[in-house]
C-alpha cells in the first residue's frame, strides 16, 4: 500500500479503499456499472474472497497510513456464499470501528455494510453516501510526525 | 503475614510435589524490590518460593509459551503459581484449547495487589531506595533522602487499583484466605474514559506523544501470556510485509494496533505489557478500550469461564444492532 | 587557548548550553514528557530541563549508531540514451554535523570505545559511524548515584573513569565544575564563560574523591573467555541463567555496547533507501537463515550467545577488551529480572551470589 499522505497531488482527490467481496458487493458493483448508475470515482477496490477474508488490520493499516476512508461490503448476513463468513466479520469489523476513535483515528472514515450483488442501485447508494461522507471529513491526515530516530537518520 | 503465607505456600507446594514434575514460581531477584520466576525441579529447592508484594511476573506467560506442547512424565503436572490476574490468563488460554487443564496443578494466589516500582521511585525522587517495608496496609520507604511513609494503596500498580479479581478463578489449592474485590465493573473502565473524554485531536496527540518513544523492542509482545504466536509474529515477518525498519509513528502505531487487535475479547488485562515497557508506554490502556467494547457489544469478559468461547472467535447468527 | 577550569552555575546551565548548541549540535539527558522516569538523549533546544542526576533509560549509543540511518537512497530512473533500460542513481547520506553529548555518564562512554573496535579501529572500517564518531564530543560527568543494578567497577570503568571523555563535568552544591581532558575540548571550554574559582575546583576534588572510592559492583571477570567455553554445552546452566528468558529485545536495545544491526531495502515505487537498523540477538529472526533453519532456535542460545558475545568471543578477538560498560540497564529494565552478573560470576564456579 503506499503512503498517500505524503504525496500532496492525492489530496486532490480522495483516497477511499473498498473491500468487496467477490460473490456479492463486487457482483453489486458491476451491476451498478452494467446498468450505467452514476457513481464517485474515489473508490478504489480490492476484491476478496469473503469479508470473514478481512483482518481488521487491512482497515487501521489504510488508514493509519493516509487513505480517506475504508468502505467494507458484503454479503447480507445468513446469505454468505461460505455461510458464516460476513457473521465472523461484523463482529471483528464493529469493534475496530469502536476502537479507532480510542487511538484518535475518525471512526466516520471507516464504514462496513452489505449489498447482494443485484442490488445495483443499494450500491450505488452506499458509494454515493459514503463518498460525499468522506468528503466532508476531508484528507485524512492519518498519524503523521517522524520520530527523533527518524529525523536523525 | 507474608512469612506466614510463604510457609503456607512452602508447605502446599510440598504436599503437591509427588504429583509434579515442574513448579513455577517467583523467587528473589536481584535485590529486594525484584522478583524473578523460578522453575523448580526438585523438591529440595522449594524453600526458595516467595510471595509478597513484589511478585509482579505473570507466570501463566509460561504455559502455552514452554509447555503446552510437553507431555507429562508419568502423568505428572506442572505446578503453576497464579494470582488473580494471572489465573485469568490462564483461563483465556483454556478457553482457546491452548493448554490443557488436566496438564496443570494451579496454586492460586489471593493478591492484596502489587506494588508499583516506578511509583517508588517516583516518590523517592534522585535519591536511592535503600529498603521498603509493607506491613499490612502501610509502606515505609528508606532511601538516602530518609524514610518515608505512605498508604500502600498509593504505590499499587494501576492494574491493581482496579482489580476485581484478586481471587484466582480456577486453582487446585489456594495460599491463604479469599479477599473481598475493590471495585465494580463500572469503575474499572476509569482510565479508557479519562481519554475517551477527550477530543478526537487530543487523543491522537496523546498517542502520538506515548507512541512516539516505542522502541519496537517488542516486550510488551513478548510478556504477554496469549501473544502465542513468539517466532511467527507478522511483526516481523518481511513476507508478508506489514511493517518496515523504519521508527516512524505509522510504524509504531501499526504495531500497536497488531497487538491490541490480536488480543480484542482475549486480553485478561494482567498489565505485563504496561509493566515491561522500558519508555513507560500505557499500552495496558489500548488493551482495556477493546476490553470495553467487546463487554459493551458482546457482553463478554475474557478469563471468567474456561467454558465460554471468546466473542470474536465464534458468531450469532441471530444478533442485531451490528 | 582558554584551558583553565570552567564554572557553569545550575541557573546558567541553558544559557551556557544555548551558547554552544549555536556551534554544535547538543545533544542532552532529557525526561519524556510526563514521564519522569524515562530518560533519553534528545537534541538540545534553549529552555529545555536536563535531567542529570539520573542515569538515562537509554544511553547515547543512538547519537553515533542511530536506531534507523540511512545508507544511501537509490532511485530507478529511465536511462535517456536507452529508453527500455533503467539505471540506478545512488545518494549518499548527508555528511555528519560537529556534536556534543552533554551530560552521559562513564559507562555511556565506555560503550562507545566498544562499538569503536567493530566499527572504526580497522581493519574494516564503517565510514558512516567512523565519520559520525570523529565529530562528536563527549562532556562527561563523575557519577554519583550507582544503584543495585550497576557493576561498572567490575568491567574495568568507574564512576570517576574519564576514558574516552573531552570534557569532565563535577556537579558540586553550587552547579557544575568542567575540565578539558582532551585538545578537542578547548573550543566548548572557550565559550564557557565563567572561570572555577578555588573553592569550586576544591569541591569538585572532594566530590570526584569520594566517588572515586566507590566500588561499584562485585563481579570477578578474570578468566570468564575460557569459562564461558567450558560451560558452553551446559544446558542446565543456561536453564538455570536463563530459563525465565521471554526473548525480548529490551537488554539489547538499551546496552550501550550492543551493536548488532540488520540491513533492508525500503522501497516506494522506484525508490527507496538502504537502511541499517538495530537488530537484536534475542529475536527468533535474527539468527533464521533462508532454509528456515535456525542455528539458535530457543531462547537459551539466544541467551548463551548474548554472554558469550560480551564476556567470551569478544574479549577473544579485541585484545581481552570486554564488550559491557556495567551500566546494569539489561538488569534493571529486564522484565523478568534476569541478571546477566549472575550468569558471569557462575561461569567461574565461584557460587556465591552477586550483591
Amino acid at each position: 500500500m503506499t503512503q498517500s499522505h505524503d504525496n500532496p497531488a492525492h489530496k486532490q482527490a480522495l483516497t477511499i479503499v473498498g473491500f468487496l467481496c467477490n460473490w456479492c458487493s463486487y457482483g453489486g458493483a458491476d451491476t451498478a456499472g452494467v446498468c450505467r448508475f452514476k457513481q464517485p470515482t474515489d473508490l478504489r477496490i480490492i476484491r476478496v474472497p469473503c469479508t470473514g477474508r478481512m483482518d481488521p488490520l487491512f482497515i487501521a493499516r489504510s488508514l493509519i497510513l493516509g487513505a480517506d476512508g475504508v468502505l467494507v461490503s458484503g454479503c447480507h448476513p445468513k446469505d454468505c456464499h461460505y455461510a458464516v463468513g460476513n457473521l465472523y466479520a461484523r463482529r471483528r469489523l464493529e469493534v475496530l470501528k469502536r476502537m479507532l476513535p480510542f487511538m484518535g483515528i475518525d471512526g466516520d472514515r471507516f464504514r462496513y455494510t452489505w449489498v447482494s450483488a443485484s442490488e445495483g442501485q443499494r450500491w450505488q447508494q452506499v458509494v454515493t453516501e459514503f463518498s460525499e461522507q468522506i468528503r466532508s471529513l476531508g484528507p485524512n491526515p492519518g498519524v503523521t510526525g517522524k520520530s527523533a530516530a527518524a529525523a536523525t537518520a | 503475614m507474608n512469612s506466614d503465607l510463604r510457609s503456607e505456600l512452602h508447605k502446599k507446594a510440598e504436599q503437591a510435589w509427588p504429583d509434579l514434575e515442574l513448579l513455577i514460581g517467583w523467587q528473589a531477584g536481584y535485590d529486594d524490590l525484584h522478583t524473578t520466576p523460578v522453575f523448580i525441579r526438585d523438591s529440595a529447592e522449594i524453600s526458595k518460593l516467595i510471595w509478597n508484594p513484589w511478585c509482579t511476573q505473570n507466570l501463566a506467560v509460561y504455559v502455552a509459551k514452554h509447555f503446552a506442547a510437553s507431555s507429562g512424565k508419568d502423568d505428572k503436572k506442572i505446578g503453576v503459581c497464579v494470582k488473580g490476574c494471572d489465573s485469568r490468563s490462564l483461563i483465556a488460554l483454556l478457553q482457546e484449547n491452548l493448554v490443557a487443564r488436566e496438564r496443570f496443578y494451579i496454586i492460586g494466589m489471593p493478591c492484596k495487589g502489587i506494588v508499583d516500582l516506578r511509583k517508588l521511585h517516583a516518590l523517592s525522587g534522585a535519591a536511592r531506595i535503600l529498603s521498603v517495608q509493607v506491613n499490612a496496609e502501610q509502606v515505609a520507604l528508606k532511601s538516602a533522602a530518609g524514610v518515608l511513609h505512605f498508604p500502600l494503596d498509593e504505590v499499587l500498580m494501576r492494574k491493581c487499583r482496579r482489580c476485581r479479581y484478586p481471587n484466582p478463578l480456577i486453582h487446585d489449592v489456594l495460599v491463604g484466605d479469599p479477599l473481598t474485590p475493590r471495585t465494580d465493573a463500572h469503575e474499572a473502565y476509569n482510565d479508557v474514559a479519562a481519554i475517551e473524554r477527550l477530543s478526537l485531536q487530543e487523543r491522537l496527540a496523546f498517542w502520538q506523544g506515548e507512541l512516539d518513544r516505542c522502541l519496537r523492542c517488542y516486550a510488551c509482545r513478548n510478556a504477554c501470556p496469549l501473544c502465542v504466536c513468539q517466532d511467527r509474529c507478522i511483526a516481523e515477518t518481511r513476507d508478508p510485509k506489514w511493517l518496515t525498519q523504519y521508527m516512524h509513528l505509522p510504524e509504531k502505531f501499526m504495531f500497536h494496533f497488531i497487538h491490541a487487535l490480536h488480543l480484542a475479547g482475549r486480553c485478561t488485562e494482567c498489565g505485563e505489557c504496561e509493566r515491561v515497557c522500558p519508555m513507560e508506554i500505557p499500552v495496558a490502556l489500548i488493551k482495556e478500550a477493546l476490553n470495553k467494547i467487546t463487554l459493551e457489544l458482546l457482553d463478554f469478559e475474557a478469563g471468567l469461564d474456561p467454558q465460554r468461547v471468546p466473542p470474536l472467535l465464534t458468531f450469532d447468527a441471530g444478533e442485531t444492532g451490528i | 587557548m582558554d584551558t583553565a577550569i570552567k564554572f557553569i552555575a545550575f541557573d546558567q546551565l541553558n544559557s551556557a548550553l544555548d551558547r554552544i548548541s549555536e556551534q554544535l549540535d547538543v545533544w542532552v539527558p532529557v525526561a519524556s514528557k510526563d514521564q519522569k522516569r524515562v530518560i533519553q538523549f534528545a537534541p538540545y533546544r534553549p529552555g529545555m530541563t536536563l535531567v542529570l542526576d539520573h542515569q538515562t533509560t537509554l544511553g547515547p549509543k543512538q547519537v553515533v549508531l542511530p536506531q534507523v540511518e540511512a545508507l544511501f537512497r537509490f532511485d530507478y530512473r529511465k536511462s535517456a540514451d536507452e529508453p527500455s533500460r533503467q539505471k540506478v542513481q545512488l545518494e549518499d547520506p548527508h555528511p555528519p554535523a560537529p556534536t556534543l553529548i552533554f551530560g552521559a555518564r562513564p559507562c555511556d562512554v565506555k560503550g562507545f570505545l566498544v562499538l569503536d573496535q567493530v566499527f572504526s579501529a580497522g581493519p574494516f572500517v564503517d565510514g558512516i559511524y567512523a565519520a559520525r564518531r570523529e565529530q562528536t564530543l563527549f562532556a562527561t560527568m563523575v557519577c554519583g548515584q550507582q544503584d543495585s543494578a550497576c557493576f561498572c567497577s567490575s568491567v574495568g570503568s568507574g564512576p570517576t573513569d574519564r576514558t574516552g571523555s573531552d570534557l569532565w563535568i563535577t556537579p558540586i552544591a553550587a552547579g557544575y565544575v568542567v575540565e578539558a581532558l582532551s585538545d578537542r575540548a578547548h573550543p566548548v571550554m572557550a565559550w564557557l564563560q565563567e572561570a572555577a574559582t578555588e573553592l569550586h575546583v576544591a569541591a569538585a576534588g572532594k566530590v570526584q574523591e569520594e566517588a572515586a572510592r566507590q566500588q561499584v559492583g562485585n563481579l570477578a571477570v578474570d578468566q570468564c573467555q575460557q569459562h564461558f567455553l567450558q560451560r558452553f554445552a551446559d544446558t542446565n546452566y543456561w536453564q538455570e541463567v536463563a530459563g525465565q528468558c521471554l526473548s525480548c529485545g529490551i537488554c539489547t536495545f538499551v546496552c550501550p555496547t550492543c551493536y548488532c544491526f540488520s540491513i533492508t531495502d525500503e522501497m516506494k515505487d522506484k525508490h527507496g533507501e538502504r537502511i541499517r537498523s538495530w537488530d537484536s540477538c534475542m529475536f527468533f529472526t535474527y539468527t533464521l537463515e533462508a532454509s528456515g533453519h535456525n542455528p539458535r532456535p530457543s531462547r537459551l542460545e539466544r541467551y548463551r550467545n548474548r554472554v558469550g558475545h560480551k564476556f567470551s568471543y569478544f574479549p577473544e578477538k579485541y585484545q581481552g577488551l570486554i564488550a559491557c560498560c556495567g551500566c546494569g540497564r539489561c538488569i534493571r529494565n529486564c522484565p523478568v529480572s534476569i541478571d546477566i552478573r549472575k550468569a558471569v560470576q557462575n561461569l567461574q564456579g565461584q557460587n556465591h551470589a552477586c550483591s
